[in-house]
């Protein structure tokens, strides 16, 4: 029985991987206990008890390495802990600064260095689209209202305006674009990407890197429907075999370890890079279902064991996100409250 | 009925108002005063049981009542008395 | 059988807000700090009074002997130059004085100042958009090193030479493009539009000036080393560029400084554990940039201005908390004895908020205010804190920097300053200001004498 802490668990309508991720590993071979890692007390995947066996609310990545440690450490302690898969970009920092004191803990991550976590930060991105093959929309980052105004009278409407962790909204005019601006500012800080939007399908790489320039598995998809905040409601594998061609020259050039998203737009013969995420998107069940267990994979890269590495899907195959509900007491809500945990 | 009176209260600290759907954390403190209130004991009442019973002055125990009294107004538990 | 008492709380659940640990910069660990470098604090209070900025000798010197060390392992010609603007209290300058640092000024208080402590005129640096022509004369007689931040002041420094019949060695200070913004353009002379060079044709034509070192400082809180790679390259290219065409030979490449401390910047998300890069991550960029695009054989000098990374984490503030108020919103705020009018760096960070004991008690977010009658008078605006008996005092830290030099005397007295030295000992640095210090300079016209008529 190995027993897995999983943070991300907040599906709701702009969800983290967590649920996806859980719901992966807990269809494999091994036998897991699943921990889910929150930040409210609300997040649904608390009250997935098929899913989650037991979840605790952790102090958020801004308060400091050493109250968030503590609290993975007391999880260990308590209830043991062999493996942490962090789904979060604003833990990730911190989970990949502290995953040698982890590991000296028993507690196992699969995680890119410090330096591979750099490489993908926005700034670098035409870097890496130079190294694998692909064209990257011209990119402005920005800390300052004054350079924001300069980006965008540069780049020219319409424009993305992304937040340096989470949300990117487009803008169609300056009081649109300035209002983003502010909002991402206030929550997220700087530095505020500025993006020029290029049209085309929107296709996306999901893999893990094996951290020696191979990987585990690559599933590529295509967004055929999404939401308002451009999550992805009904999806399709494809096989582009110039964007999985990139993937594989990224995974190799930087020796990728851990997983990872690659966000493109296909249009005609280009390929733009968008952005590389160093983490499992939401839809990362998608391809557990055509047969890539990813996030299992990544699980037992993270134990040492040598996972699976053929990849062979089908394209065509659907991905359908659905809401659905479920009733239950206020006495696990009411532990959470005021114990943290349930 | 007041709003105090038809809270839910559990011994962990946890109140819950079916009236308006809002859920509130309290300690033991303020376990113990919301009960003394749902009793319909005065302030004065109330600050000697604080001494009574908890290792507090009487100086404290008023000023602290009155600030709790303050922060169940706000949360719309109590009805302002002085406006 | 008393019970312990905690002073009661209600708390509301909030969408999004419900994590007992807290939204705010105090986290799930209530921290408590009984003492500084092993001093009770309510001793440090009792004999000093309240507020009081604390500063650990230990913690100074372990600091700058670890800036120290990133560099010099890696490059052999290495100065380290005080900033003195950060922190210019006597006792802090002559402990890193001992350490070796020379002084690095920009006005004319801060040369008498450092001449004052026996620092001589050769070991000092002077830096500034200001520089009065008689103190210019005073550090040229007194062989400072000079950085020129204007053509004016070249012009200023020739009539210098010309009166005083010397040949005097010169720096320039430029200003250039090394990503981080924003770029800081109004100091110096601009490398990419070709002012740097203007202002090198300019020494040369007047001859009476021998450029021998470039000044530059590219910001302030930098979280990005790869920065100063691109300042050290730009620097060097210059330089052989000015030694190739106009026969002068720069001795030195002053950096500035820069690096950050491991403060709370506001706007920053991540905690600065993890945001804050380690001095050694800058200390490889630096060199390797150095070592990298310099010809073989030549080693300048490498001077680093660092002030804000070796004193700020020394520093502490004591202070009490003198009132608490229920705010209408139903936050709770705290009155303490010392605000913005002596953390001036308030503006700028979220510090570290200690107790000085045990509250028991759950925490719920509150804001600390300042005992001037201004509304920008807030410590913090978010932290997250039991609820605090009067008299409890919050140690916040890191305040060694740019606080002692930037607080001001509005409408109170200055506090004490302490030094808690390797042995333990505390010794007085600075006293708290009384009424004598602010009327000492105050004239009062016979016929304005206020009397009031019985």
């Amino acid at each position: 029985m190995y027993k897995v802490a999983v943070s991300g668990i907040n599906a709701v309508d702009n969800p983290g991987p967590g649920v996806g991720v859980a719901k992966s590993i807990k269809q494999g071979d091994l036998e897991v206990k699943v921990f889910g890692l929150a930040y409210d007390a609300m997040e649904p995947g608390i009250y997935m008890d098929w899913l989650i066996d037991r979840s605790f609310l952790m102090p958020y990545p801004s308060k400091g390495e050493e109250p968030f440690l503590q609290r993975l450490f007391y999880i260990k302690e308590r209830y043991g802990l062999d493996v942490v898969i962090p789904n979060l970009d604003a833990e990730l920092p911190l989970f990949i600064k502290a995953q040698k004191e982890l590991s000296s803990f028993g507690i196992k991550t699969f995680l890119p260095t410090e330096e591979q976590f750099k490489l993908r930060s926005k700034g670098e991105l035409p870097k890496i689209a130079e190294e694998v093959g692909l064209k990257v929309p011209k990119t402005i980052t920005v800390t300052s209202y004054e350079d924001f105004v300069k980006a965008v009278n540069e780049i020219g409407f319409p424009l993305m305006v992304k937040g340096v962790f989470y949300e990117a909204y487009k803008a169609f005019n300056i009081s649109q674009a300035t209002a983003y601006f502010n909002t991402l500012v206030s929550k997220w800080g700087y530095p505020v990407i500025v993006q020029e939007v290029v049209s085309g399908e929107e296709m996306n790489v999901v893999g893990v890197g094996d951290g020696e320039g191979g990987h585990f598995g690559l599933v590529a998809i295509k967004k055929l429907w999404i939401t308002s905040l451009g999550k992805i409601w009904t999806g399709i594998t494809v096989k582009n075999e110039k964007l999985l061609q990139a993937a594989q020259s990224f995974v190799s050039a930087f020796k990728w370890r851990g997983g990872f998203e690659v966000e493109s737009i296909v249009s005609e013969n280009e390929v733009y890079l968008i952005e590389i995420n160093p983490r499992f998107p939401a839809w990362v069940y998608f391809a557990t279902g055509v047969g890539i267990n990813l996030p299992l994979r990544l699980l037992k890269a993270a134990l040492g064991m040598e996972p699976e590495r053929d990849w062979e899907y089908e394209a065509g195959k659907l991905y359908v996100r659905f809401t659905d509900d479920f009733i239950t007491d206020m006495d696990k809500f009411q532990e959470v409250i005021v114990n943290g945990e349930a | 009925m007041g709003a105090i009176e038809r809270l839910a209260i559990s011994k962990n600290g946890f109140v819950f108002d079916p009236a308006t759907g809002n859920s509130y954390t309290v300690n033991s403190t303020g376990l113990f005063i919301l009960n003394l209130l749902r009793e319909g004991k005065s302030e004065d009442e109330i600050v000697d049981a604080l001494v009574e019973n908890f290792e507090v002055s009487q100086e404290e125990a008023r000023r602290d009542l009155l600030d709790f009294l303050e922060q169940l107004r706000v949360n719309g538990l109590l009805e302002a008395s002085n406006v | 059988m008393k019970r312990p008492y905690e002073k009661p709380v209600i708390n509301k659940l909030k969408v999004n807000f419900m994590n007992k640990f807290g939204t705010g910069t105090f986290s799930l660990s209530k921290k408590v700090r009984k003492e500084i470098e092993g001093v009770p604090v309510e001793k440090l209070v009792e004999e000093f009074g309240s507020p009081l900025f604390v500063f650990s000798e230990k913690r100074l010197r372990q600091k700058f002997r670890e800036v120290k060390n990133a560099f010099t392992l890696r490059y052999p010609n290495v100065e380290f130059s005080w900033s003195y603007k950060t922190n210019y209290l006597d006792a802090i300058c002559a402990i890193l004085h001992s350490e070796g640092e020379t002084a690095e000024v920009v006005s004319e208080f801060e040369y008498e100042k450092a001449r004052r402590l026996g620092v001589p005129g050769n070991k000092i640096i002077y830096n500034g958009p200001y520089k009065p022509i008689s103190s210019l004369k005073t550090a040229v007689e007194e062989g400072a090193r000079i950085n020129i931040d204007h053509f004016e002041e070249i012009s200023d420094l020739e009539e210098v030479a010309k009166e005083l019949g010397v040949k005097v060695k010169v720096g320039i200070r430029l200003n250039m493009d090394t990503g981080i913004k924003p770029q800081w353009s109004r100091f110096g002379f601009n490398l990419e539009s070709g002012q740097a060079l203007d202002a090198v044709k300019r020494i040369a034509a007047g001859g009476v000036l021998e450029l021998c070192g470039l000044h530059c400082h590219i910001g302030t809180f930098i979280l990005d080393p790869s920065a100063y790679e691109k300042e050290v390259k730009k620097l060097v290219d210059f330089a052989y560029k000015v030694e190739d065409e106009f026969g002068f030979k720069i001795e030195y490449l002053d950096i500035g400084g820069g690096f950050p401390s491991k403060n709370r910047l506001r706007g920053v998300y991540l905690p600065p554990d993890v945001a804050v890069p380690s001095i050694d991550e800058f200390a490889e960029k630096i060199c390797g940039a150095l070592l990298s695009s310099l010809r073989p054989g030549d080693y300048p000098k490498l001077i680093l201005e660092s002030g804000r990374a070796i004193v700020d984490e020394a520093g502490f503030l004591i202070t009490t908390v003198h009132a608490s108020k229920r705010m209408p919103d139903g936050r709770r705020a705290y009155i303490l004895d010392a605000g913005v009018n002596v953390l001036f760096t308030a503006f700028w960070y979220h510090f570290n908020i200690e107790i000085d004991r045990e509250v028991v008690g759950p925490s719920e977010p509150c804001i600390l205010y300042g005992p001037l009658c201004m509304n920008i008078d807030v410590v913090d605006d978010d932290v997250n804190l039991p609820p605090l008996p009067r008299g409890t005092k919050l140690i916040i830290s890191p305040v060694g920097a740019y606080n002692v030099t930037q607080w001001m005397q509005f409408i109170r007295y200055r506090p004490g300053v302490v030094l808690i030295g390797e042995n333990g000992s505390v010794e007085l640095i600075r006293e708290a200001e009384d009424l004598s210090d602010i009327v000492r300079r105050e004239k009062l016209p016979e016929r304005l004498k206020v009397k009031w008529e019985e």
